[in-house]
């Protein structure tokens, strides 16, 4: 038995109640995040933390602490029936999860648990050096362990690594950007992600600004990403589609993308951050979102999945408790790769239109419609006669994400993992596999600052 | 605590530490959350843990440990001496002074949130959500929560200082539904409402149960509005909206850390350069902006910040112009002026930041219905619902959950789906009234996001209605 699984049992020992469920969660990490090309915040994280639900009389109450000694899980249990007691009876309650075999997965690695602070501070060393403009980033690497028990006879743990190098080359006038993330360090190079931002950061000096108007566009896999990412939000998730307030109410079999256009959100992919099982202890499953085109389906987890009540089943979404009111949530998304090799062929693809690298601050504005608004930033170019061409100065976008995904004249072949950890709050690795694509309208409604710092 | 944290400190010394302080935290925290009339969250959270922070040859260091025990205190020193090392700077690093400090600060409030029991908590959400209750509206939520914070802060400058933070907030939400159109309104504001330091008076006042059933007829009636039409038009913004407007676009760029350009790959710089101070036209006269950590209730309230440096309110913009900066102790040492203040971490795990205590737009003068007879023709708008600002924050779009047309200076139609859209001192220059003391009230948000690893910041923001002239509202697509 693991030391968290040992401490999860321990708590569940000091719960009273019906049932009980006991999740744990053990962080250890370093970040060594530079600007300037010097390190000016590295932040070493230990923590090991307990959440513990009581379900008393059909209701449930739910704790958390960082004091895991016999009396801070007593406190914690005590607690935890408190809140239990207060809540009235609720009918969507599905109960704890029952006994299950989570599937194995990949996801980690020795080699990248064992970076010492000293490692993790030579690997920054390694991008900045590597850089002949300031760089601005970070390398981090961690390792997550976690562990569940219930008293419905749950008993799952996995640990994970995970290791990102994100690096923004910038001066006055010129930013250039490039990320890589994976759960092995062997596959993160930190002075090649420095070069690659360099690289694109020498394309972008003299940018100038653009017409609002709508454009086709060639859009980078860390811009495809976060576009993705928060559309999902509301689109693919079940709470969402049962208050009748998504995208894809109404709309689940209807073919409303570019057949070239499928999504999945797959937690089980060893190409991305893998995980075995849910905050409810759920084994996770893929699950098909979009087919050729198709919306297929969206996440549920034990909760939604009884308030549909038309036979739905849980397919290990479950968000942790403090994310509870978004519902079961996307964050494994996965793009099936397209047909074309390169970002220069999806210019050629395009034609005439803009190259983008990176988004910054993006916003819903209307879920339903799948409006959203945010800048791009770090490498935006002109493409002409299908090349790229001159920079553009940040570019304030307020896309309708069906109507981008309605024409794709090209993705690349191969999906990039991207980081979509910002590691707020407790450490959980997170990451989209996507691929660059072209779109055949990307609107475009005003112009901000210049790239560079 | 301060036992541990002066062992902290003494161990980051004896580990090669020029200077070294620590921070022990303490912070409860309870979430409830009603949605259509279950309970969604009940959640009762403690965490607790020693922070280190060192300046080695010119390099900083962090490193934290959740055991406030001796072993934990000096584990979390040694490690951030190590990485410190590890990371040599280029140069030596200057801290401004600060007169060494021994005192204690705490929230003055009338009722313990923690004494009023988890069961009240939900009633006093489920009250609210069956008076937000409409045949239109689908959902209906609301949630209150409380936090403490007790801290003690330890410097090798000689600083012992302790701290009891307490706050409390809620807030609802009705959504309406029909066809293809979907709205919401919310109260007192959006994204999980507004909170305030004090106690359970706090979330009495805002009067949730009070104000539910006009937040549940405006979501309803928004399903029969017409959208805000698109064009360059004068603009006046309620006070929950200018918060955000005064956020984004004033705090933020003023943050002297982004201005150096240490957040450049995450949250963004600013266009403002360390020069323009005392120069730079940022708005038009009636602009008058002020940090002051000394506010009553404010989130960002406290007797002295994570660098031990103490409270005092401080002129941002005065008049239009660009008068302060928030700093820390090393950015203020960079341009020479002031000793920092606005320093702060999330909790014991991270690294203190510059970050907004309660930035205000000082009132003007006249009300807002005096604002809105000064319109002539135009929109009034309420309560944010998107908002996104470029990394520089000069190109910001804001939208909002509700407008009315104005039309020869009266309040007409109500209208949905209204976004307007500037370039920041453009739009600050176009500013010609502010409402008075009367309209100015307090909110207080809960995730203001910065850092990497990333933090949440509370921070308050009291601001008046104000009325802009020439601002584009709409997309230009």
């Amino acid at each position: 038995m693991t030391e968290t699984l040992e401490l999860a049992a321990r708590a569940l020992q000091a719960a009273e109640g019906d049932d009980a469920l006991a999740f744990v969660h053990r962080e250890r990490s370093g970040m060594a995040r530079f600007a300037g090309s010097e390190v000016h915040q590295p932040t070493l994280i230990e923590n090991e933390s307990v959440e513990l639900q009581i379900v008393r009389d059909g209701r449930l109450g739910v704790a958390a602490g960082n004091r895991t000694d016999d009396q801070g899980l007593r406190t914690l249990a005590a607690r935890a029936a408190e809140a239990a007691d207060s809540a009235p009876a609720d009918p969507d309650f599905a109960g704890l999860a029952p006994p299950s075999d989570p599937p194995r997965v990949e996801g980690y690695d020795e080699e990248t648990a064992a970076l010492s602070a000293e490692d993790q501070a030579h690997l920054a060393a390694a991008a900045i050096d590597a850089s002949d403009l300031d760089l601005y980033g970070f390398f981090t690497s961690g390792v997550t362990d976690l562990a569940l028990a219930s008293t419905t006879g749950l008993e799952a743990s996995q640990s994970m690594t995970d290791a990102a190098v994100l690096a923004l080359a910038a001066v006055d006038g010129a930013s250039g950007y490039a990320e890589q993330t994976g759960w092995r360090l062997a596959d993160i190079d930190p002075a090649a992600a420095s070069e690659r931002a360099v690289e694109k950061a020498n394309r972008t000096r003299g940018a100038v600004e653009l017409e609002p108007g709508s454009y086709r566009a060639v859009l980078e896999p860390p811009a495809f990403a976060e576009l993705l990412t928060y559309f999902a939000y509301d689109a693919f998730g079940a709470l969402g589609l049962i208050e009748e307030r998504s995208y894809a109410y109404g709309r689940i079999g209807e073919k409303v993308f570019d057949e070239r256009f499928s999504l999945a959100d797959d937690s089980l992919d060893p190409r991305g951050l893998p995980k075995s099982f849910d905050f409810e202890g759920t084994p996770r499953q893929r699950v098909e979102l979009v087919e050729d085109g198709v919306l297929r389906d969206v996440v549920w987890d034990r909760t939604s999945a009884k308030r549909a009540g038309d036979g739905r089943k849980t397919t290990g979404h479950a968000p942790p408790s403090s994310l509870r009111h978004w519902g079961p949530l996307a964050f494994s998304l996965s793009v099936a790769g397209g047909e074309v090799a390169s970002t220069d062929e999806l210019a050629e693809a395009v034609g005439d239109g803009i190259y983008v690298t990176r988004l910054h601050y993006l916003s819903i504005v209307n879920p339903r419609d799948g409006v959203i608004t945010g800048m791009t930033r770090d490498g935006t170019f002109k493409i002409e006669g299908g090349k790229m061409t001159e920079p553009l100065v940040n570019l304030r976008f307020t896309v309708t994400v069906p109507e981008l995904l309605a024409e794709l004249p090209g993705l690349t072949r191969d999906p990039v993992l991207i980081n979509a950890s910002a590691y707020y709050d407790e450490r959980y690795p997170q990451g989209t596999l996507a691929p660059a694509v072209a779109t055949a309208r990307f609107d475009v409604t005003g112009s901000g600052s210049g790239p560079g710092v | 605590m301060r036992e541990l944290c002066e062992q902290a400190v003494a161990a980051a010394l004896g580990a090669g530490a020029s200077y070294a302080d620590a921070r022990a935290v303490l912070r409860r925290s309870q979430v409830v959350g009603t949605r259509n009339e279950r309970v969604e969250r009940l959640d009762d959270a403690e965490s607790e843990g020693l922070g280190v922070r060192v300046l080695v040859d010119g390099a900083w260091g962090f490193a934290c440990d959740r055991r406030l025990s001796a072993e934990g205190a000096r584990a979390a020193a040694e490690k951030a001496c190590a990485f410190a090392r590890a990371a040599p700077g280029g140069h030596r690093r200057d801290l401004a002074h600060v007169e060494p400090a021994q005192a204690e600060f705490r929230t003055p409030f009338e009722r313990d949130p923690f004494a009023v029991s988890l069961a009240d908590k939900v009633e006093h959400c489920l009250r609210a959500e069956r008076a937000l209750k409409h045949d239109d509206v689908k959902v209906t939520a609301a949630s209150v929560r409380a936090q403490r914070e007790h801290k003690v802060f330890v410097s090798s400058d000689g600083a012992a200082i302790e701290q009891e933070l307490v706050e409390c907030g809620g807030g609802i939400d009705a959504m309406a539904t029909r066809g293809d159109i979907t709205q919401i309104r919310s109260y007192p504001s959006a994204h999980g409402g507004s909170s305030s330091q004090g106690g359970w008076e706090v979330v009495d006042a805002l009067g949730l149960e009070r104000e539910a059933p006009r937040v549940g007829e405006q979501a309803a009636a928004l399903l029969q509005a017409d959208p805000c039409p698109s064009g360059v038009m004068t603009l006046v913004i309620d006070a929950e909206q200018m918060e955000l407007q005064v956020h984004e676009s004033v705090g933020h760029p003023t943050e002297l850390d982004r201005i150096y350009g240490t957040e450049a790959a995450y949250a963004g710089t600013s266009f403002l350069k360390p020069g323009d101070l005392g120069s730079l036209r940022y708005g038009s006269e009636h602009m008058n902006i002020t940090a002051d950590p000394t506010t009553p209730g404010g989130l960002g309230t406290f007797g002295f910040d994570d660098e031990g440096v103490p409270a005092a309110r401080e002129a941002i913009v005065k008049e239009g112009i660009l008068q302060g900066f928030l700093t820390s102790r090393e950015t203020a040492a960079k341009i020479g002026s002031g000793s920092g203040g606005s320093m702060r971490a999330d909790n014991w795990s991270r690294m203190p930041l510059v970050r907004m205590t309660n930035l205000h737009l000082e009132p003007g003068e006249g009300s807002l219905e005096e604002l809105i007879e000064g319109a002539g023709d135009g929109v009034l708008i309420e309560t944010n619902k998107s908002w996104s600002i470029d990394d520089k924050r000069l190109n910001f779009q804001f939208g909002t959950q509700i407008a009315w047309e104005i039309t020869g200076g009266k309040l007409g139609r109500m209208l949905r789906d209204a976004t307007y859209t500037g370039q920041t001192p453009v739009f600050w220059g176009s500013l010609d009234a502010v409402a008075g003391k009367e309209e100015w009230v307090l909110h207080g948000l809960t995730n203001c996001g910065k850092g990497q690893p990333g933090q949440h910041a509370h921070v308050s923001h009291g601001t008046s209605p104000a009325r802009f002239r020439n601002v584009q509202v709409g997309f230009k697509a």
